[in-house]
């Protein structure tokens, strides 16, 4: 057998900094330590990790709430001092530093600064600057573009549309448009925008 | 023994004994620091964190359960700090354990139960996690609900101590499992079924099988015993309720690596209530068994004994109590007047080979078995077996000398296998070689021994350990003592709880030998306790005092019930030559076996009275010295341990749930 040799935190944390939004880095981070290696020896850390995760997720999904921040708060601070070794207290001092951000307590607000967050942000096409090419449509894997392409003797046409339920937040679209069509919003724009029309 | 310092926990200063565990310290202060992982007298692992501590010098807490106290520590168990991570480990704790207290059979003792009510959690304030794993109820005797597990990994630990290694974890973090090898039923993983994890598990995760709506601990009365079903005598402590066992723990103190009992002792109480019991006396009326009144029975009896005097043959086991005994003796000898007393003892070990010095094995730092085969696998001696397992895991040396190949010798740090007596004799020789001895007497016993390399390992040993201890078999005793003469102690290890008490309180054959008597011949065969004879002696009359109705019971002639060992109280002497209380459970109509001497001695127009306390503790007098004596095998006294062991607890085994063990094929 051969040995995988064991992810160190320090390089989690690098790893995680590649993401702008710190609830992602959060979420990266946890996620990774879970998988990888947190040793389960002693119950601060391998019961307050999952909880966090949980959390995250919540933060992420957009249904984050203050409590939420709060129960991240109180898990990384006892983390700090009570677990056994220094992967569960760096873990919690890396997380603190994020959870310290503004930008982390603007999840519970329906806001992700970054656009990152899946929950908080809504892919859209301006219809006004939509060639209906189809290039995004074949580039979505999970097909969640909606539209015909456009062919000079048709008449009526079927608009690009992306459906919301369907869409990962993936950002493939957005690099094929050709015209700049597809843009990132946050939900509260989006539906704001929805209710309108 | 060790020194004494000062600490000063919570203000207050105390004495307590150097380098002991600070929650062991705290504890003896009266002061109870949380704690869920640890198991006193193993070393602490920290995983939990409610330990934790602030102590005067250090940075921040540090937790209990591997710290030592020093002299002029002082430490404080609750500060704001502590009692918040506290709360908070609790808290997640709770979050993944189900809330169903109000039906959970541990209620009252759950240390989760304890803590979260300590802490005001009505319920987590985290997220609720459910894993839906499903419990292992296959075999009658344990129940594995990991639902409830709170991943303390106590049950891990005594497994791994006692060198069961049935239960691991599976998976880390939230979400594991403590389970056997690839998740099987423990009857398919080599699960003894000890319930040592029973013992240990702070929750509803491990506990009996069939202790559903069976009360709870607060309806529990609690008696301090001992069992008498095998020559490890382990103390027990026994739960009844209106009347009933309900259930049988370990009771030796919680440190003690005495902390066992095999599942003998913790499951074959079911025998009591079942329907092999003897209920009344029974006397051979044209050919047939019939019940009649214990007056009629007793005076049949008197009038037997009355005719048959010298020509009456008593035979008893090991496992009597020590003031029956010495009843049955006075009985025999000064009433009926025959010489013709024996017990199971003599199959095995008599006055010289059993009559060790009283000796202690938690403190012994190097164990030398000597000819004996001790096993928690097929329960002989089960618990000796895992003594030695649980020592050799804390650090203690040990050395196995036996004629071949035992389970145990896997772990010794010196094997011995071979000539037994040889091998003593050897090791003796290297210790007198080395000096540490200089009895003639000794020197000219072992001349000829030869003095091999693993010889001289073994004497490394005992020269290197503090207190060495020499478990050895009976045949063997009179060559292991010559090695306790020049270091540490030997202890002659017998089958039967009694077997040593039996012999001091006088049983021991004057007369015909329990081998002759079981050819048969005598007019009168008076057989007291369940003596596992199957067939019935050729004698005019048998007669059979005894709790159950074995083969045996069945060709008697009269059958004479009496009380169970969790049903009558008095002294033991088990095989460390500790006097040890045997206390009365639950109560009975049937009278103990002394009660039945009495009566009939009455009949016979003479009287015996109830042994005294003191007169037990007068004859309970063990050799505090030995001699030095021939390096021999002592012939006669080989049995299978494993089988006799088996065979004494027959009656126990099929009229419990034991018997699912046959049954199951898991014992061979």
């Amino acid at each position: 057998m051969t040995e995988v040799k064991e992810k160190k935190v320090e390089d989690i944390k690098k790893e995680a900094e590649s993401l702008k939004c710190p609830v992602q880095r959060s979420l990266y981070y946890i996620k990774e330590f879970l998988a990888g290696p947190m040793c389960g020896r002693c119950f601060p850390c391998e019961m307050g990790t999952y909880e966090a995760k949980i959390r995250l997720e919540n933060l992420v999904e957009g249904n984050g709430t203050d409590e939420d921040i709060e129960a991240l708060r109180r898990i990384m601070k006892y983390m700090l001092t009570a677990s056994m070794c220094m992967k569960g207290k760096n873990t919690a001092r890396f997380v603190l530093e994020w959870l310290g951000l503004e930008e982390f307590n603007a999840h519970t607000k329906g806001e992700c600064p970054q656009m990152e967050c899946r929950g908080l942000i809504r892919y859209r096409i301006i219809p006004e600057l939509c060639i209906m090419c189809g290039e995004c449509k074949k580039v979505c894997r999970f097909n969640a573009i909606l539209g015909e392409e456009r062919k000079p003797f048709q008449s009526g046409f079927l608009p690009f549309e992306i459906r919301q339920r369907r869409c990962t937040s993936c950002g493939e679209c957005i690099k094929v448009c050709p015209t700049k069509a597809i843009i990132l919003e946050s939900k509260a724009v989006f539906e704001a925008m929805m209710v309108k029309r | 023994m060790s020194n004494n310092v000062n600490i000063t926990i919570n203000g207050k200063t105390f004495q307590v004994p150097e380098g002991m565990n600070l929650i062991e310290a705290a504890e003896l202060c009266g002061i109870h620091i949380p704690n869920l992982c640890y198991i006193k007298g193993m070393r602490g692992i920290g995983a939990c964190r409610l330990c934790l501590v602030e102590i005067e010098g250090q940075k921040g807490p540090v937790i209990a359960c591997t710290t030592k106290v020093k002299d002029g520590m002082v430490v404080k168990t609750e500060t704001d700090e502590i009692r918040d991570i506290r709360k908070f480990v609790i808290d997640l704790i709770v979050s993944m354990h189900p809330l169903d207290c109000m039906t959970c059979t541990k209620a009252g003792v759950c240390r989760l139960q304890d803590y979260a009510y300590g802490f005001e959690i009505k319920e987590s304030s985290f997220t609720r996690k459910r894993f839906g794993f499903s419990p292992d109820e296959a075999n009658p005797f344990i129940k594995r609900d990991p639902d409830y597990c709170i991943l303390c990994g106590r049950c891990v630990r005594i497994c791994k101590a006692q060198d069961t290694n049935v239960l691991e974890f599976m998976g880390r973090g939230v979400g594991a499992k403590v389970t056997t090898a690839a998740d099987r039923p423990l009857q398919e993983s080599g699960c003894t079924f000890c319930g040592s994890c029973i013992d240990v598990c702070p929750v509803n995760a491990i506990l009996e099988a069939d202790r559903w709506r069976k009360g709870r601990e607060w309806d529990y009365e609690r008696v301090n015993s001992t069992c008498l079903l095998c020559g490890g005598a382990c103390d027990i402590v026994v739960s009844t309720m209106d009347g009933r066992v309900m259930k049988i723990n370990a009771g030796a103190p919680e440190a003690s690596h005495e902390r066992y009992i095999c599942a003998y002792g913790r499951f074959g109480y079911d025998a009591i209530e079942s329907h092999g019991r003897i209920r009344t006396p029974m006397l051979r009326i044209d050919g047939e068994l019939r019940e009649v009144s214990w007056e009629e029975a007793l005076r049949h009896v008197a009038e037997l004994l009355k005719k048959a005097g010298k020509d009456t043959g008593f035979i008893t086991t090991g496992s009597i109590l020590n003031e029956d005994a010495l009843m049955f003796k006075n009985f025999a000898s000064k009433v009926v007047k025959t010489k013709n007393i024996d017990s199971t003892v003599s199959l095995y070990g008599d006055r010289d080979t059993l009559l060790s010095p009283v000796a202690q094995i938690d403190e012994a730092d190097l164990i030398i078995t000597a000819g004996i085969n001790p096993s928690q696998w097929t329960r002989a001696l089960a618990s000796i077996d895992a003594i030695i397992r649980k020592k050799v895991k804390g650090g203690a040396k040990l050395i196995v000398i036996s004629s071949e190949d035992i389970p145990l010798s896997g772990i010794a740090h010196v094997k011995l296998t071979g000539n037994e007596v040889g091998f003593l004799k050897a090791i003796t020789k290297a210790l007198i070689d080395k000096g540490l001895s200089k009895d003639k007497a000794l020197t000219k016993l072992t001349e000829d021994a030869q003095v091999t390399e693993a010889i001289l390992k073994a004497s490394e040993l005992i020269e290197a350990s503090k207190a060495p201890l020499i478990l050895s078999s009976p045949s063997l005793y009179g060559a292991a003592a010559n090695l306790s003469l020049i270091k540490g102690k030997a202890v002659s290890v017998s089958l039967e709880a009694n077997a040593k008490g039996v012999i001091l309180m006088g049983l021991v054959p004057s007369g015909l030998s329990i081998k002759d008597m079981a050819k048969g011949g005598l007019r009168v065969l008076y057989v007291v306790g369940d003596v596992p004879i199957n067939m019935r002696p050729n004698v005019e009359t048998l007669i059979y005092q005894g709790t159950y109705m074995t083969d045996l019971a069945r060709s008697a002639d009269v059958v004479l019930p009496v009380a169970s060992y969790l049903e009558t109280s008095g002294t033991i002497v088990d095989y460390l030559g500790r006097l040890k209380k045997v206390t009365k459970a639950i109560d009975t109509d049937m009278p103990s076996h002394r009660d039945v001497f009495r009566h009939i001695a009455k009949l016979m127009k003479a009287e015996l009275k109830l042994p005294k306390e003191a007169e037990i503790k007068r004859l309970v007098k063990l050799p505090s010295k030995n001699k030095p004596s021939a390096f021999e095998k002592k012939e006669g006294m080989d049995i299978d341990a494993r089988r006799f062991i088996e065979s004494i607890n027959a009656p126990i085994i099929n009229n419990s749930r034991l018997l699912w063990l046959k049954e199951a094929g898991v014992m061979v």
